[in-house]
């Protein structure tokens, strides 16, 4: 088991190796000669921008993390433009920002291969919602690919760079967190020489206003020509490698299967022992191959779909058949969940009930155990690390400005801080909107001191706005100008980490690190002040006092106050400190200090500190203790201290 | 082989996502379709994970579905409770005996089940079998409590048809780890192995 940044570029072709499904998107990325990679990271596809960050110079592709989805699309969309191959990536609520460049950019096309790879999620295991990128595949007239498992998806950006180039159009490479994330066999293929020397790739820009400038002299022209580009691939996708009809040839009944639902269609015929079903495999839910819809449709006498969310091909497959007077029963929504990550079980049971067959087991029966199960364990939330200095920031937020307060905040790990014992978030909506959010509750209670009445004083609203680096560069930039420039009266507390640490520590220009070495550092106090804030100062979350203190001052402060609370990533720095073989101060609880007030665990919820219901104290888990002390500041009695020995 | 499916679960930063993977290149080598499943983000962060490790030709998803594992191997004792609807009938759960209590218990909103009350659950109402031992212990006796993974492991390999070979599964560990730590992580492997088989006899 090697590295996989080894793997993603060893010149082995044919050799077999367990890859990721992104790590397998950015080995075909390389085998298909990229040259430029541009994106924001997004759980689920951060692991294919991390894996071309950590190749990039040894492939010779230009990769940078852009400060958001939509200008990560730009970046390699003008590549694209410029003859270059080109991808950006993002999850699936990504696109909804890097929406208005998709939309208005798609009938002008490329010149280079352009593959946007979007992961969805269903099953929100870690987004804000649920949304099927399909649909914007279908509303921006995108092929949209969508792999089966590690190795299609793997050969897939390959198709994906020959369709768009053949096209001159954008195509959609959709996974999945099930798909992303998912680890299976994958055959190496063959790496370019580009790739295999480090070449770096240079394109050249050939002027054309009538297609790159989008006015509606111009543009008139677009929308007819997308719409016959996507009926000619509808044409080219009859002779796709990724779509296929297997089974038994002369059965009555027929399944269609796009991408993932393949997979769980494929082990629950296994399961349910049947094969005399014909299946459509579709790697290419939008657009529908019609031909070979066609033929798959011949002999039919009933139709399953099974496919996850949104009912895409389900609405293409029962169109065509109306429009042929095709007279059969197409089976989908009325069968298979609207809602939520498709499963086996889910296959399963729609496939029983399409065919009037049973389940190979009771699943009903194993809810109602299940049911009595979940009654006695406890919940398990995910929570702030041991020794992370958001936890410090929220308890001192929370003191200094009082229960009343409201506080709207952001996607980023520090979002848990909506848990007990910290509760310090009132509102997450989207990337960057606790500062426009802030800035509508200032206005709707407090209104603008550039109005002639507005609250202050001791009369205002207090809201406290958290935000992270990464997000704050993303879209709190726009947000922050506008409630500088529109008076609101807010404080916004940037949560400094120093890195993006959700998605598995990306850079940002708060740290000025690129992947190519050294950029150039942008400090968030110093944008502040440029931007004409009416409080800056910056502070070290691990002296909770003077983070109390300044946050009390800037409460004071009548207009848009900013404190940059930074204190490094504990997950981050434990790791770097672990790597090098560092150790780290373990505290404890002295037990004759402690009186069991239960502060540390009530308030401030350090996940290393847990109760001993015998001893009715206090303890520290060695195991968990990342040394930051903040528990030290926290205990009314002076109970916690360093243990004398170190250890890791 | 038709198909064989093990559930790994625990707290997250445990290590669950290393052993998955671990098992999958195991498998790998031993000449299977593998399917890894994983979770990524932030539920990775002290919260209850979950990992699947699939291989054999009906193995397409990388879910394992439910009441289909014929292993749930836990790092935490209730993290094996909490995904016990995958285990088949007749599975095995085998769990390091080490709790580590959520918030909430220590915030006294919820209770921690003990390991006898877990047993009976999963032998009487799942029809599995629950066994725990304290793989922290023999991973500190190995000479890091990282090796946690690989005691656990260790044991893994010798329940009743299990289909990788222990040397199959040595071989990966060997090109995996840091080359300082083979030593120890062999002989963690060893008392996962010597301790499985003092249980299973029992
Ligand atoms: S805050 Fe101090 S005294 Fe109170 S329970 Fe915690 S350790 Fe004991
Ligand atoms: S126990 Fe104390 S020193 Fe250790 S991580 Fe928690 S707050 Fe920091």
């Amino acid at each position: 088991m090697a590295k996989v940044t080894d793997i993603v570029l060893w010149d082995k072709p044919g050799e077999k190796v367990l890859l990721l499904g992104n790590h397998a998107i950015a080995r075909g990325a390389l085998e298909a000669n990229i040259a430029v990679y541009a994106a924001y990271p997004g759980t689920p596809s951060s692991e294919l921008t991390d894996t071309m960050a950590a190749v990039a110079e040894k492939a010779g592709v230009y990769m940078e993390y852009s400060t958001n989805e939509k200008v990560a699309f730009e970046t390699a969309l003008s590549a694209a433009w410029s003859g270059l191959r080109a991808m950006t990536a993002m999850k699936h609520v990504g696109l909804n920002v890097a929406a208005d460049t998709f939309m208005s950019a798609v009938g002008m096309g490329v010149e280079g291969g352009f593959v946007i790879m979007v992961a969805d999620d269903p099953s929100m295991w870690s987004s804000q919602n649920e949304q099927d990128t399909r649909v914007y595949g279908k509303f921006a007239n995108v092929p949209v690919l969508e792999p089966s498992d590690p190795h299609e998806a793997k050969e897939m950006v390959k198709y994906a760079f020959d369709l768009s180039e053949k096209f001159k159009h954008f195509v959609i490479l959709r996974t999945t967190t099930r798909s992303s994330h998912a680890r299976g066999d994958v055959v190496l293929g063959e790496l370019p020489e580009d790739i295999k020397q480090a070449r770096r790739k240079f394109g050249k820009f050939k002027k054309d206003p009538t297609r790159f400038v989008d006015i509606p002299a111009h543009s008139r022209r677009f929308h007819p020509q997308i719409l016959e580009k996507i009926e000619k691939i509808r044409e080219e996708l009859n002779n796709c490698p990724f779509n296929w009809i297997e089974g038994k040839e002369d059965a009555k009944v027929g399944i269609i299967a796009p991408g993932l639902s393949y997979a769980y269609v494929k082990e629950a015929l296994a399961w349910l022992g049947v094969d005399d079903v014909k299946v459509l495999k579709l790697g290419t839910p939008f657009p529908v191959p019609y031909g070979l819809l066609e033929k798959f449709m011949d002999g039919l006498e009933k139709v399953l779909i099974v496919e996850e969310l949104e009912p895409v091909v389900e609405e293409q497959v029962k169109t065509w058949a109306y429009d042929k007077g095709l007279r059969i029963p197409i089976h989908g929504k009325d069968l298979v969940p609207r809602v939520y990550e498709m499963t086996t079980r889910r296959a399963v049971t729609a496939i029983a009930k399409f065919l009037g067959i049973g389940t190979p087991i009771n699943f009903a029966e194993i809810d109602e155990k299940y049911e009595k199960v979940s009654r006695i364990v406890p919940p398990r939330p995910p929570s702030l690390c041991p020794a992370c200095p958001h936890r410090n920031s929220f308890f001192a937020i929370r003191k200094a400005a009082g229960p009343k307060a409201i506080f709207p905040s952001d996607i980023g790990c520090y979002t848990l801080g909506v848990l007990p014992p910290l509760k310090t978030v009132d509102t997450t909506v989207a990337m960057g909107a606790s500062i426009g959010v802030a800035h509508g509750l200032s206005i709707a209670t407090n209104g603008s001191l550039a109005e002639k009445e507005h609250k202050s004083g001791k009369e205002k609203q207090i809201i406290v706005a958290t935000i992270g680096d990464s997000t704050f560069y993303h879209t709190g930039l726009p947000a922050l100008a506008n409630a500088i420039y529109n008076r609101s009266n807010v404080l916004i507390v940037v949560l400094d980490n120093l890195v993006t640490a959700m998605t598995g520590d990306q850079p940002n220009p708060g740290t000025g690190q690129t992947p190519h070495g050294m950029g150039r550092r942008i400090p968030i106090e110093d944008v502040a002040k440029a931007m004409g804030a009416d409080f800056v100062a910056v502070v070290d979350p691990y002296d909770i006092k003077a983070t109390y203190e300044t946050v009390k001052k800037a409460l004071q402060v009548e207009g848009v106050s900013v404190v940059v609370s930074r204190q490094v990533c504990a997950l981050y720095k434990i790791g770097q400190m672990r790597r090098r073989g560092e150790k780290w101060p373990i505290y404890h609880v002295i037990e004759d200090k402690c009186t069991g007030c239960k502060i540390c665990i009530n308030a401030y919820g350090c996940p290393a500190i847990y109760w001993d219901s015998e001893t009715k104290k206090a303890k520290v888990d060695p195991s968990m203790c990342w040394g930051c002390g903040g528990c030290v500041q926290v205990c009314p009695f002076d109970a916690f201290e360093p243990m004398k020995e170190e250890g890791e | 082989m038709r198909e064989y499916n093990i559930v790994i679960t625990g707290v997250g930063g445990q290590g669950i996502l290393t052993a998955a993977n671990l098992l999958g290149w195991a498998a790998l080598h031993a000449g299977h379709k593998v399917r890894v499943g994983e979770v990524h983000g932030m539920s990775q962060r002290f919260g209850s994970v979950i990992a699947y490790v699939r291989f054999g030709e009906n193995v397409y998803g990388a879910m394992v579905p439910e009441g289909k594992a014929d292993v749930i191997l836990s790092f935490e004792p209730v993290e094996a409770l909490r995904y016990i609807n995958y285990l088949k009938k007749g599975g095995l759960v085998f769990t390091n005996a080490r709790p580590i209590p959520p918030v909430q218990v220590s915030m006294g909103l919820a209770t921690y089940p003990t390991l006898d009350e877990m047993k009976k659950i999963v032998e009487e109402d799942f029809g599995g079998k629950f066994m725990a031992f304290d793989a922290e212990k023999l991973a500190l006796e190995a000479g890091n409590i990282v090796t946690t993974n690989v005691v656990l492991i260790g044991a893994l390999s010798q329940t009743p048809g299990f289909p990788l070979s222990e040397e199959e599964i040595k071989e990966v560990i060997r090109i995996s780890v840091p080359p300082k730590t083979i030593d120890v992580n062999m002989k963690a492997f060893e008392l996962g192995v010597k301790a499985a088989k003092e249980m299973l006899r029992l």
